[in-house]
């Protein structure tokens, strides 16, 4: 298992290698640099800011310094925050995104299996329709409409809960909410078919007919082997939430790191760009191995290659 | 735990969370909270260039001058100043009472040292060229002076800063209004390099010190005691980062806020509000021609077009307080002249077009670009409509995301495009050098000798009533006669300000003037 972990994270060291590659090449053929400005800087400083950030220098010449920085864990300058390391940036920003990805995992993973299991256990029922349709609401509603509907709703109408801010853990609920919206739908549409699956499976029935509990059936039976279809998604999820969103950190103010896929790319800050999708790959790579060793924990048929045989 | 201990245990533990739960808590006296929008990208004021870090630094510093309210620059650090006979030589003398946070006086070299840091090339400050003014200073910034002792700025005493420019220059006062020109402090620099504006580090001289920074949330300042110009009304100010409007608009609703900017589809529902303020903005908004390619190679062409532009249409349209503009240089600037522009004439601008043999229905498409935003696309879709109506003028539109654009403009400028110019400083100088035949800014290929000696001319000259006459040519070549630009309106700031603040007006440069303000 050691080795097997060991192993798919030195891959995923290759992954992200081809990641910067990529993220540096397709940034340079974007139209537009840094130091455009809408008030044109003069020939002779634009040079001398060229010069601070080597920009001046040949591409190959730039990816090769770009590469030395990160082997030794220095993402570089950022061009908008002058003076301000990316991995400092990062640094800042990463444990509030990260705080409130997780509660929203948490809240996703809660609440889909759980209403995935009930519906699918009361298959046909009045309340698995209902859940089914919510499911889809939430799959269907984006988020900048339900954090907008949220903030007027229960922050300014109601006033049950603050509109924005990031002053304690109340104020986590409302992003968290928006968040988790449609991770959770999805959860409990996969966990309902899933379960629907498995129901009816001949372990299921000689469990029964052991006469094991009925919660017991379902949550070590039927759940248990329903959640390996949940499992998968979880990986990519993971790094989804984690990493934040744009609209929901710009909704609710909230100062996370999700609003530099976008603003970094607006503002051609090349290097935040790069230490920003190096941090989401690097997340990826490490929650898909995660996901990987729960696999075999939930299905001890699965064996991991590099495993004695 | 026994499980009904359990329960008892989170039963608890949900009443005390719904008992401390948020509350809005009545705004503590003294404080002004508001929204920056974003967070200031830099509070090295020899390096920043954008609005929110000059609404910050405003706060934290003061130069050798500082605009009033009427625009005009008044003493600040400097009480006075002299000017040479051949108006080429600058001396400012410094009030003797001014301290820094650390209790170290204000000294003349601290302002030889901001300049030549900004000067430096390795510094790579983007509004270097502020100083270009400034003998040696253009040939410092290139690389081509080593001694930076030859720059034009020597402090004669610890209370006396002499400066030489190049040529005689009315507005410098003015300029030096501007934070890239505001003194600095060489130890707190050189003792934690990049991190000398971080809130343990930094050190200044203006009403207000910073107390935190948590980046990409909230800035906060407390209130400077020894400040020069007497303790400020307020004891601190808290400035979020809040880039959603509409957010920062809700937490103004809830009083968590006291100053917020309104979006645009807000405005109306404010005016008439008491807490609504609303200025115009020294902040023109034009479309520029391509000159060097038919059919807007011809003056003519140019003029029809500008003259087809009905530009009180605007304002209903966008409800942001926009001024109609066939000037150039905005009201509330020295040397305004509402008289100058072209007027809305269809029949003439038609004329126009026939006389340079130019038939609308055989023109192809006209393209204009503007870049990607909401108010941007109204303000192109109604100069569309404006033209295919009065001109009988095909005409496409494009837009582009921001950085495209600009790369655009700079390589192959588009026949017609939208820009917009925000000040700088208060003077014509600022608005009518962007078009002169050398300026990087000149997207128009348009260059015109007797417009350039005009404005060259205007910079020197002391006399306002030559100088007014001198604009005012200016002025006329490039809105009314060869016509490069069509100026279409000025901008307004619209805002909202909570009751509990007093003395907070809004004003035409956007500054921020809070040592005034109070909060009750």
């Amino acid at each position: 298992m050691i080795r097997y972990a060991l192993l798919r994270l030195l891959q995923g060291v290759g992954v992200l290698l081809v990641v910067a590659t990529a993220t540096f090449a397709l940034l340079r053929f974007l139209p537009g640099g840094p130091f455009d400005r809408e008030k044109a800087l003069p020939p002779e400083i634009l040079r001398n800011v060229e010069a601070r950030y080597h920009l001046d220098e040949p591409l190959p010449l730039q990816y090769v310094r770009y590469l030395g920085g990160l082997a030794v864990g220095d993402l570089g300058p950022s061009y908008k925050y002058v003076g301000r390391d990316v991995a400092a940036i990062l640094a800042d920003a990463l444990p509030t995104s990260a705080a409130l990805g997780g509660l929203a995992l948490a809240l996703a993973a809660v609440a889909g299996v759980a209403v995935g299991l009930v519906a699918g256990v009361r298959r046909g029922s009045a309340l698995d329709r209902a859940v089914m349709v919510m499911a889809l609401v939430g799959i269907s509603v984006p988020g900048f409409v339900l954090g907008a509907v949220l903030v007027l709703v229960v922050g300014l109408y109601l006033g049950w809960l603050p509109a924005a801010l990031w002053e304690g853990p109340w104020y986590a609920l409302l992003p968290a909410v928006t968040l988790a919206a449609l991770p959770a739908a999805y959860i409990a549409q996969l966990t309902r078919s899933s379960v629907l699956e498995v129901v009816d499976r001949d372990f299921v029935r000689t469990a029964r007919a052991k006469g094991v509990p009925e919660w017991r059936v379902q949550t070590q039976h039927v759940l248990r082997n329903a959640l390996l279809a949940v499992v998968t998604y979880f990986g990519p999820l993971m790094a989804m939430l984690l990493t934040g969103s744009f609209v929901v950190e710009v909704i609710f103010a909230v100062p996370g790191m999700g609003r530099f896929f976008v603003t970094a790319v607006t503002n051609r800050d090349y290097p935040l760009v790069l230490g920003a999708t190096l941090v989401y790959g690097g997340l990826i790579v490490i929650s898909n191995l995660t996901v990987d060793l729960i696999y075999a924990w939930l299905d001890p048929r699965i064996r991991l290659a590099g495993e004695g045989r | 735990m026994s499980g009904r201990g359990a329960s008892v245990a989170v039963l608890a533990a949900l009443w005390a969370g719904v008992a401390c739960g948020p509350r809005i808590d009545a705004p503590p006296p003294g404080v002004l909270r508001l929204n920056l929008g974003t967070e200031p990208p830099t509070l090295d004021w020899t390096l920043a260039t954008d609005s929110v870090s000059i609404t910050v630094i405003e706060q934290l510093m003061r130069g050798l001058t500082r605009l009033g309210t009427d625009l005009r620059p008044g003493p600040a650090l400097a009480e006075r100043w002299d000017l040479s006979p051949d108006g080429r030589t600058y001396t400012f003398h410094l009030r003797r009472d001014v301290r820094w946070t650390d209790g170290v006086p204000l000294d003349a070299e601290q302002f030889v040292y901001a300049w030549r840091r900004l000067l430096a090339p390795e510094t790579a400050a983007e509004y270097a060229y502020f100083l270009f003014p400034v003998e040696g200073a253009r040939e410092l910034n290139a690389g081509e002076l080593a001694d930076p002792s030859r720059l034009g700025v020597r402090a004669l005493d610890p209370h006396t800063l002499e400066v030489r420019l190049r040529k005689p220059l009315v507005y410098f006062p003015a300029l030096v209004t501007f934070m890239v020109t505001f003194p600095a402090r060489r130890d707190v620099i050189e003792a934690h390099g990049a991190a000398w504006t971080e809130p343990e580090n930094i050190e200044t001289l203006g009403p207000f010190a910073l107390e935190e920074w948590r980046h990409e949330y909230r800035i906060t300042l407390g209130a400077n005691p020894s400040f020069y110009g007497g303790r400020p009304g307020l004891e601190r100010i808290i400035g979020y980062m809040i880039q959603a409007e509409s957010t920062a608009l809700v937490l103004f609703e809830q009083r968590i806020l006291d100053y917020v900017q309104l979006p645009v589809l807000e405005i109306p529902r404010y005016i008439g509000h008491p807490a609504y303020r609303r200025a115009p903005l020294l902040r023109g908004y034009y479309f520029g021609f391509n000159t060097d390619e038919p059919p807007f190679d011809d003056a003519r062409v140019r003029r029809a077009f500008s003259m087809a532009i009905d530009r009180d249409q605007f304002p209903p349209l966008l409800m942001g307080g926009e001024l109609p503009a066939g000037y150039w240089i905005p009201p509330g600037m020295p040397h305004h002249n509402p008289d100058i522009g072209l007027h809305f004439d269809v029949a003439g601008a038609r004329r126009l077009l026939s006389e340079a043999g130019v038939d609308p229905a055989l023109l192809p498409p006209i393209r204009v670009v503007y870049n990607t935003a909401e108010t941007h696309k109204l303000v192109a879709e109604k100069l569309q409509q404006q033209w295919q109506d009065h001109l009988g003028v095909g005409v496409e539109l494009e837009n582009r995301e921001w950085k495209v654009f600009l790369k655009e403009l700079a390589v192959s400028p588009p026949p017609v495009y939208r820009l917009g110019w925000g000040a700088d400083f208060a003077d014509p100088d600022n608005f009518m050098n962007l078009f002169t035949s050398t300026s990087a800014n000149n997207h128009t290929g348009w260059g015109n000798a007797r417009y350039d000696a005009l404005v060259e001319r205007a910079a020197g000259v002391r006399d306002p009533a030559v100088r007014q006459r001198l604009y005012d040519e200016a002025q006329r070549i490039l809105c009314e006669r060869e016509v490069p630009i069509a100026p279409l309106f000025v901008s307004s700031r619209n805002a909202v300000v909570s009751p509990r603040i007093r003395g907070l007006e809004l004003n035409p440069m956007d500054i921020l003037f809070l040592e005034q303000v109070r909060a009750e």
